[in-house]
């Protein structure tokens, strides 16, 4: 009886306290997803410094480890289920055109299904992501572009925290450092650089090393990030992207814009397909229908606009488009592998007849009419590629050579041996490769900042994360150069927009000076209306948490 | 034996179906859209009932179809197969050096019971025992291949080599001196097991009548102990070997990671990681298959070598 009078009493005196105390309710523990440190040693220290800051507001911060399988499965297919995740967007040459990230990860139409998988909602960003995507003219895109990024950086849809430096190293007594090529935004394992370095002695094939297995070589499938290294090498585009980042003639002699919707382009009439046959504007026009088709659903979205594909003459091409897009030239023209119809047409007439599609497809040969030609391949250990002495920019190599290699410190170990000349794919720490070259002379590495970035995205489905004020105080709350230097160890540049400095035309600078620090992010979280008691926050007057704990 | 691998089967496909994660994951991507994920669901066949998911899959199976990997686009049988001799090679060679090695020393450790040799070697085969087979790797590969250069560090041949067919492979010296290392780490891992069975089953069978009969007899102590003795302790140990194969199979992950050897242990794990249902279920029946054909030939072989077994 005596217990039971006491426990009412404190009822009683709890009610009253928060009636005086008048908020709403205690911020439920928040969660933040990352993969394992044996994974993604990065991403994991920087979730522990961020929680460790996070909690500093009052916040209870729970770090959820799993694997990347299970990450994306929860980020992706439980878009409710969630607080804030670790995630990470590469560099690829076709990035190098804004368009891919700046739409995708935050227009409104792909929130449902599509990349925009923290739910991100502004009619005024869709609008302007939208004009930049019609916008021909470069400075005015220009202008879209940075006034995109500039209310990204008001809002705080994501938390950005890094552009990484891709680090790669190669053996400068067996290649010429003068032919190395650094591509802005890649690094120098690019396809420039498979191009033009030079062999100094008896040593002329490159042999690189990559930690993932090859899924497939196949011009009409993009199967993973090593496969694509194989590709560009093997098939020929109209245009390629440039070691400066912008599209450049390849295939194509030139190409100019007739008017808004109208590009055309003229083929060079020297280019043989790896069996012998000239490459036509047939072939051209055919590679890009086969990418309209429903054979290749992967390069699909990059010909929608196409309305029409006209071939006057012997290399005139002229692609008509439904609406204006500038992000066409690279996104598309240099995106897509020209394949020789001679080959693929049967092949795509048997796949339209069964459920398989061209991704099913894997072809003994592959016949492309790229710089390289397909040699051979054995499964999970290595893949040759000899150089195509007759191309109009002949390899200086005599063969290009991928071992797959699941160790990373035993890929070290190849590359001081010279059983590997290129490193590249190094997923350790960069510190341990620059310690490398001052023991071993024979080696020079080269870091460059990355065109990917590292974020942590918050999912605006879930409250608190709604609120763009209570966005900012987190982000605020988190000392980037601490990320750089603790988790980054120096090999990362700070970030507050997903376009890298590393694209200089498209970056849009007012944005990077993001003020940070703990105090800062109190008061922001206190204007807001949030409070702390006792050492927890509480959402603002009147705000109920509807997710529980 | 039928029984054994319907029900392997059939735990399999229900273990695989309860991770998780989601086998489209390996494909997320900023361009990917919705009609693609559909595509893809109804290409795997996962917009199927799980029940007739599983039908599918027994009736294919009946049918010597294992499918195709989600991941690689491929029928799983052909690259199982292709992997497979690679796997098969570094097990049979690493298990006949570390089988003769363990015979021969645990002989020799029971001949000299109480001596000084045996306090000495005892504990140093319970230590490579111990070893994880990651670090005794790594370890060899500092040694003979970083420091010393005696050995390449990975791979089954050298970078753009090539051969005519499989047999001209694995008889080049090239092969050879790429199979040394890993081989040798999974022998010095697997020798402790036929050592210590040798020597206690010396240690038993010298005391029985037969033996004493022989040294009656005035043969030599050599004949006693190779002719007579070790010729029976072996028996058993001929048995543990040919149930190590198949259990070795499965556990040369690490050193198949360590040395970049292409064998089905990587393949297995990379499935199981990408939710790669039909390869992670076809590359484990597969073991499953030789786990049951070597347990089959242990039995046959123990008739063999002891006329007792058969006649009772």
């Amino acid at each position: 009886m005596i217990k039971f009078s006491h426990l009412a009493l404190a009822l009683a005196l709890g009610a009253i306290a928060t009636q005086a105390q008048a908020a709403g309710d205690k911020i439920r523990e928040i969660t933040i997803t990352t993969r394992p440190q044996a994974a993604q040693p990065q991403e994991f220290q920087s979730a522990q410094l961020i929680a460790q800051e996070w909690r500093k507001l009052g916040l209870d911060v729970k770090v959820d480890v799993m694997p990347w399988e299970q990450m994306a499965d929860l980020v992706w297919y439980n878009r409710d289920k969630w607080d804030t995740t670790g995630w990470q967007m590469v560099g690829r040459p076709e990035r190098s055109d804004p368009d891919e990230l700046i739409f995708n990860l935050f227009h409104s139409s792909t929130a449902p299904k599509g990349y925009n998988f923290i739910g991100y909602n502004n009619p005024d960003f869709d609008k302007t992501v939208e004009a930049q995507r019609i916008e021909t003219d470069p400075a005015k895109r220009q202008e879209l572009i940075h006034k995109a990024q500039s209310i990204l950086a008001d809002d705080q849809p994501n938390m950005m925290l890094v552009h990484p430096k891709s680090t790669f190293a190669f053996d400068k007594t067996v290649w010429n450092p003068a032919t190395v090529i650094d591509q802005g935004g890649i690094g120098i394992k690019n396809t420039w650089t498979f191009l033009s370095m030079e062999p100094l002695g008896e040593q002329k094939d490159i042999i690189l090393n990559s930690s993932d297995n090859i899924v497939s070589i196949n011009p009409l499938y993009v199967s993973g990030a090593t496969d694509s290294w194989i590709t560009e090498l093997i098939w020929d585009r109209l245009l390629r992207i440039g070691p400066d980042g912008l599209p450049q003639p390849w295939a194509a002699e030139n190409y100019k814009w007739v008017d808004e919707t109208t590009v055309e382009l003229k083929l060079r009439d020297d280019m043989k397909w790896h069996d012998g046959k000239p490459v036509t504007v047939d072939d051209v026009k055919f590679s890009f229908e086969a990418a309209m088709g429903d054979e290749a659903p992967m390069y699909k979205p990059f010909v929608g606009n196409i309305q029409a594909i006209e071939t006057p003459g012997d290399s005139r091409i002229i692609f008509k488009l439904a609406n204006p897009s500038a992000a066409f030239v690279t996104a598309s023209l240099a995106k897509l592998n020209i394949i020789p119809k001679h080959i693929w047409e049967p092949i795509l007439t048997d796949l339209a007849a069964s459920e398989d599609n061209a991704e099913d497809f894997q072809a003994e040969m592959p016949i492309g009419s790229g710089p390289y030609k397909f040699t051979s391949w054995t499964t999970n250990e290595e893949i040759v590629l000899s150089a195509n002495k007759e191309h109009f920019s002949p390899p200086k190599a005599d063969r290009w050579i991928l071992r797959i290699v699941p160790n990373t410190e035993a890929a070290i170990g190849m590359l001081r041996s010279g059983e590997i000349n290129f490193l590249a794919d190094f997923s350790g720490d960069p510190k341990i490769l620059l310690d490398l070259v001052e023991q071993d002379g024979d080696l020079e590495v080269v870091s460059t900042v990355d065109m990917g970035f590292r974020y942590v995205a918050f999912n605006h489905r879930r409250p608190p994360f709604n609120d763009p004020e209570f966005r900012k105080a987190l982000s605020s709350a988190i000392n980037r150069d601490l990320i750089v230097g603790a988790a980054f160890r120096g090999f990362a540049v700070k970030s507050n927009s997903v376009v890298s400095p590393a694209l200089g035309f498209w970056h849009n600078e007012a944005v990077d000076n993001f003020p940070t620090g703990t105090d800062l992010a109190k008061s922001t979280l206190e204007k807001a209306g949030y409070e702390l008691k006792g050492k927890a926050l509480h959402y603002p007057d009147g705000v109920k948490e509807t997710l529980g704990q | 034996m039928v029984f054994v691998l319907w029900a392997v089967a059939t735990i399999l496909f229900l273990m695989f179906r309860l991770m998780p994660s989601n086998p489209l994951a390996a494909y997320i991507d900023p361009t990917f859209t919705i009609e693609q994920q559909a595509i893809l669901m109804a290409k795997f066949g996962l917009d199927k009932p799980l029940w007739e998911q599983y039908f599918i899959y027994l009736w294919n199976l009946l049918h010597g179809e294992l499918g195709d990997s989600f991941f690689y686009r491929q029928p799983v049988g052909q690259r199982v197969l292709e992997l497979l001799p690679n796997t098969l090679i570094l097990t049979f060679s690493s298990l006949i050096v570390a089988y003769m090695f363990g015979i021969i020393a645990g002989a020799w450790l029971a001949w000299k019971r109480d001596t000084f040799a045996e306090r000495v070697s005892i504990p140093m085969v319970l230590a490579t025992r111990a070893m994880p087979e990651f670090w005794l790797g790594m370890l060899l590969l500092a040694v003979f291949s970083f420091s010393l250069g005696w050995f390449p560090a990975g791979g089954t041949r050298s970078p753009g080599s090539e051969y005519s067919g499989y047999l001209a492979l694995y008889t080049s010296r090239d092969f050879l001196a790429h199979l040394v290392l890993p081989a040798l780490t999974l022998a010095i891992y697997s020798q402790g097991l036929p050592l210590l069975l040798m020597r206690s089953n010396m240690l038993e069978v010298m005391h029985e009548d037969f033996v004493t009969m022989a040294r009656i007899k005035g043969l030599s102590n050599w004949t006693v102990v190779v002719r007579h003795a070790a010729r029976n302790a072996l028996l058993p140990v001929m048995t543990s070997f040919a149930i190590s194969v198949g259990y070795q199979i499965q556990g040369n992950v690490v050193v198949e990671t360590v040395f970049s050897w292409p064998g089905l242990g990587r393949e297995l794990v990379n499935a199981v990681s990408a939710s790669d249902y039909p390869l992670a279920q076809g590359a484990f029946l597969m073991i499953a298959v030789v786990v049951v054909l070597m347990n089959l030939l242990a039995d046959l072989l123990y008739g063999l070598l002891d006329p007792r077994v058969s006649h009772a």
